[in-house]
């Protein structure tokens, strides 16, 4: 029995358990460093950190969609600004808890999700990719023209948000905090979903739909439910662009937000923490990096997906050397 | 009692071809029904429209009596039908357990959508009946050809179907991964029915207790296999090869080669291969002459496939490799640099382009012809060869049965005018009477000077149709011998030891 399993499997398992024993103290090491931030950064740098937090939400929507069910989605921040705009107009109509906001907004983006899934699904591959960039621009020009909702491309202002023990979040500190604990949840909630039966069934869709179909999975409605529920974690995020930035306009659901997102998730290699990863890459490049070189922010970005593009096989290599020393 | 399956006039059509006549088939509960006939013959097809995956043109089909022809694939599965594909369709990413537990009859995500682990015991159940408990935590992807096969075969009958469809479950199994999945099929339920479409006719009288031969898209005749054995048009048809393979020597029907083509053998020496820095193959050495035909045998796994990959470029071997043709050596790792230096191709699974016409094929094969040195085959020349592919010159590859996309590889690889032609079990999903065909055709191929190294499964057409055979185990070459040494009783054993097998190679001879 045991000539069955093969040298270079039997590797793979070794490096697999390896990766395992240290994922646990990453993700530790991780959460505590971004929660010690503010004690060490300045107010600009924690209000770029709680945006690296809502790219990486829309990131993790995203990589639900290309990772694991493998569809080439590029339409999520359609779902993202129903779920800003829904948090925005539920702040402006008086209801300023974050929590609540959080939970409409997350609501919203899976109701649009629901409402598109069924033209969205009829396509696979790059007729995918077109039809979802479509659902993105066409939101994106209804945020920008329905002015008496949206307030057009002037955007909406919302008051600070509250929460329920320690009434409104004014200091940038305070906000990334409740940023980073909403995301944390949702961290949560996806990790759940990727353990769960449904994910399971969405990673199989993308390795076989003639398999699925053949075990007797309906491969359409499965893949709806995983739509809907990145819609959900897209609107969730977008309910913390409300809270981080205390405003929306069609800019921030724009193509360059698509964009981005999109290469966030294929910095990521097919994984949930390579996608959060590459959401955070993105914003420190553009951003923290790009402001103090005079605005080249995006060239910077673009030889950063040179530099992750080129390395990957450098990078699997090394994996492979340092599996080869770890063998018993 | 009404049967399990019913076709009633069941045809199907792709524009003027068809490809199904209508048929008519009563398949009753429990039944053990084997589907045979030439390539091309529609059986695929048969599966396919009972399966879901393709409409009938006209017909009914009706399983326990309730009319399924406007099913989707997935409701029929949810019916009980469940089934495999002629190469493995596993999820490659997704470890074993986790394929296995895709198969297991759905506890529906969306009632019990946050159970962590679903259903560990019925998925180590399935895995400890096939086998498979020690490869639970592997990727499929990473698992030998074989493995595959019989992964699959675990998915469709996980959900435990009342009826099993098998589309040439046996093609590409050696003797011995063959005899366990006969034995695995055979132990399932009695009330479980199968339908087999398989080339491998041993595996079908052993299987079967009713047989349907299919010929150019009709319906032959339907019987036990002693009544098929017996029948004039299956023999016809199927069963009888032009010629039978016993009287014909290797030697016999070579064409005697044209002087100083037997100069310029090819040489392999030190070939390390291997996937991701792991060696599979390690320090082989080959000799083969000009006109020379060496077959390659062993168990999968065992490195048949790796080698002649790295010797067509398409894996970079470690350094101390060396391979020459006619002295002059050929670069490595670089599959355009092997085909310009002569190294013809034809992988396992064929690799054609699916949209393109069998002529386009031919063409596009002519047009990026480097070569000089083989012997210069012509379109005509080839299609006299397979005559098959002439009727079906305007046919997209996709379209093509298994066996003629089979000569179709072929063929393509035979116009880059090969010195050297590497054939990765060139006898899969080919009908018996092909698999005659084709040994006769490689000795011609021979005879004109072209050096072959062929990887098989099948020690006969091995035998048939080689001048040397070498065992691969655990990636060296264990054993070499010419087909007359293999014949003497002490070199059978030690194949058979080293094949793993002890009952087939009586008919070795």
């Amino acid at each position: 029995m045991t000539d069955l399993i093969t040298a270079p499997a039997r590797r793979a398992v070794v490096a697999a358990t390896a990766q395992r024993r240290a994922r646990p103290i990453a993700l530790v090491g991780a959460v505590v460093a971004a929660a010690g931030l503010p004690a060490v950064v300045d107010r600009y740098t924690i209000t770029l950190a709680g945006a690296a937090l809502v790219l990486a939400g829309l990131a993790m929507s995203t990589q639900l969609l290309v990772g694991t069910a493998g569809l080439p989605a590029f339409g999520q921040p359609a779902y993202f600004g129903a779920g800003a705009y829904t948090a925005a107009l539920a702040a402006q109509a008086g209801i300023t808890n974050g929590p609540a906001q959080l939970a409409a907004a997350a609501g919203a983006g899976a109701v649009a999700a629901v409402l598109t899934a069924p033209v969205v699904l009829r396509t696979r591959g790059t007729a995918f990719l077109m039809v979802t960039f479509a659902v993105q621009s066409l939101t994106a020009t209804a945020a920008s023209r329905w002015r008496t909702v949206t307030g057009g491309d002037d955007g909406l202002h919302t008051p600070p948000i509250t929460v329920p023990a320690a009434g409104a979040l004014t200091s940038p500190a305070h906000v990334y905090w409740y940023t980073l604990a909403a995301f944390l949840c949702l961290c949560a909630a996806v990790a759940v979903l990727l353990r769960s039966p449904l994910g399971l069934r969405l990673a199989g869709c993308a390795g076989q739909p003639p398999r699925m179909s053949a075990l007797g999975h309906p491969v359409n409605t499965l893949l709806g439910a995983g739509y809907t529920a990145a819609g959900a974690v897209a609107g969730a995020s977008g309910a913390l662009l409300v809270a981080v930035h205390q405003y929306v306009s069609p800019a921030d659901i724009g193509f360059e937000t698509a964009a981005v997102t999109l290469l966030a998730a294929a910095l990521g290699a097919g994984t949930m923490t390579g996608a959060i990863a590459g959401a955070v890459a993105v914003v420190a490049c553009r951003d923290w990096i790009g402001a103090p070189t005079a605005g080249h922010g995006h060239a910077l970005l673009g030889l950063l997906f040179l530099t992750v593009a080129y390395t990957r096989p450098v990078t699997a290599h090394a994996r492979q050397l340092f599996a080869r020393r770890s063998r018993p | 009692m009404t049967d399990l399956l019913h076709l009633d006039q069941v045809s199907r059509r792709y524009g003027g071809l068809n490809a199904l006549h209508p048929i008519d088939l009563h398949i009753p509960q429990g039944r053990r029904h084997g589907i045979i006939g030439p390539n091309g013959a529609g059986k695929s097809t048969l599966l396919h429209l009972i399966a879901g995956t393709i409409r009938p043109s006209s017909g009914r089909i009706l399983l326990h009596g309730t009319d399924i022809t406007s099913h989707t694939p997935d409701r029929r599965a949810r019916r009980g039908i469940g089934r495999t594909w002629q190469h493995p369709a596993v999820f490659p990413r997704l470890t074993v357990a986790d394929n296995i537990a895709l198969a297991l009859p759905s506890r529906s995500c969306f009632t019990a959508p946050f159970g962590t682990d679903p259903a560990p015991a019925q998925t180590e159940s399935v895995l400890a009946r096939f086998g498979l408990a020690d490869l639970a935590g592997l990727r499929a992807g990473a698992l030998s050809y074989g493995q595959q096969r019989l992964l699959e075969l675990a998915l469709a009958t996980a959900g435990r179907p009342r009826l099993l469809l098998l589309d040439e479950p046996s093609a590409g199994l050696g003797p011995d991964d063959i005899r366990q999945l006969a034995d695995t099929l055979g132990q399932l339920p009695t009330d479980v029915t199968i339908i087999c479409v398989d080339h491998d006719l041993d595996l079908i009288w052993q299987l079967c207790d009713t047989v349907t031969v299919l010929d150019h898209g009709r319906h032959l005749t339907t019987g036990t296999p002693a009544q098929v054995r017996a029948h004039n048009g299956a023999r016809a048809a199927y069963l009888q090869p032009t010629t039978t393979p016993a009287d014909r020597s290797p030697e016999a029907d070579r064409p005697e080669s044209a002087p100083g083509s037997r100069t310029g053998g090819v040489s392999v020496a030190g070939l390390t291969a291997g996937y991701h820095g792991h060696p599979v193959v390690h320090d082989l050495d080959l000799d083969i002459p000009a006109g020379g035909i060496h077959a390659l045998l062993g168990r999968n796994g065992a490195g048949k496939s790796t080698t002649l990959a790295a010797l067509a470029g398409h894996l970079p071997p470690a350094a101390g490799t060396a391979v020459t043709i006619g002295g002059k050596p050929v670069p490595l790792g670089r599959p355009a640099c092997a085909a310009a230096a002569g190294i013809g191709y034809v992988p396992q699974g064929r690799r054609l382009f699916g949209p393109l016409t069998v002529a386009e094929h031919l063409t596009a094969a002519t047009a990026a012809r480097q070569t000089t040195h083989g012997h210069p085959w012509r379109t005509d020349e080839v299609l006299d060869l397979f005559p098959t592919l002439h009727d079906r010159l305007a046919t997209p590859a996709g379209r093509l049965s298994g066996g003629e996309q089979q000569m179709l590889a072929l063929a393509r690889a035979l116009l880059a005018h090969p010195r050297l032609l590497l054939l990765d079990e060139p006898t899969e999903g080919l009908a018996p009477a092909i698999v005659a065909q084709l040994a006769g055709t490689i000795h011609r191929l021979a005879g004109a000077g072209v050096s072959v190294l062929l990887a098989e499964h099948r020690i006969p057409f091995a035998v048939q149709a080689a001048d040397q055979c070498s065992v691969l185990a655990h990636g060296t070459i264990a054993m070499t011998a010419t087909p007359a040494e293999l014949a003497t009783a002490g070199q059978r054993q030690q194949l058979g030891h080293l094949l793993g097998i002890h009952h087939t190679l009586g008919s070795l001879a």
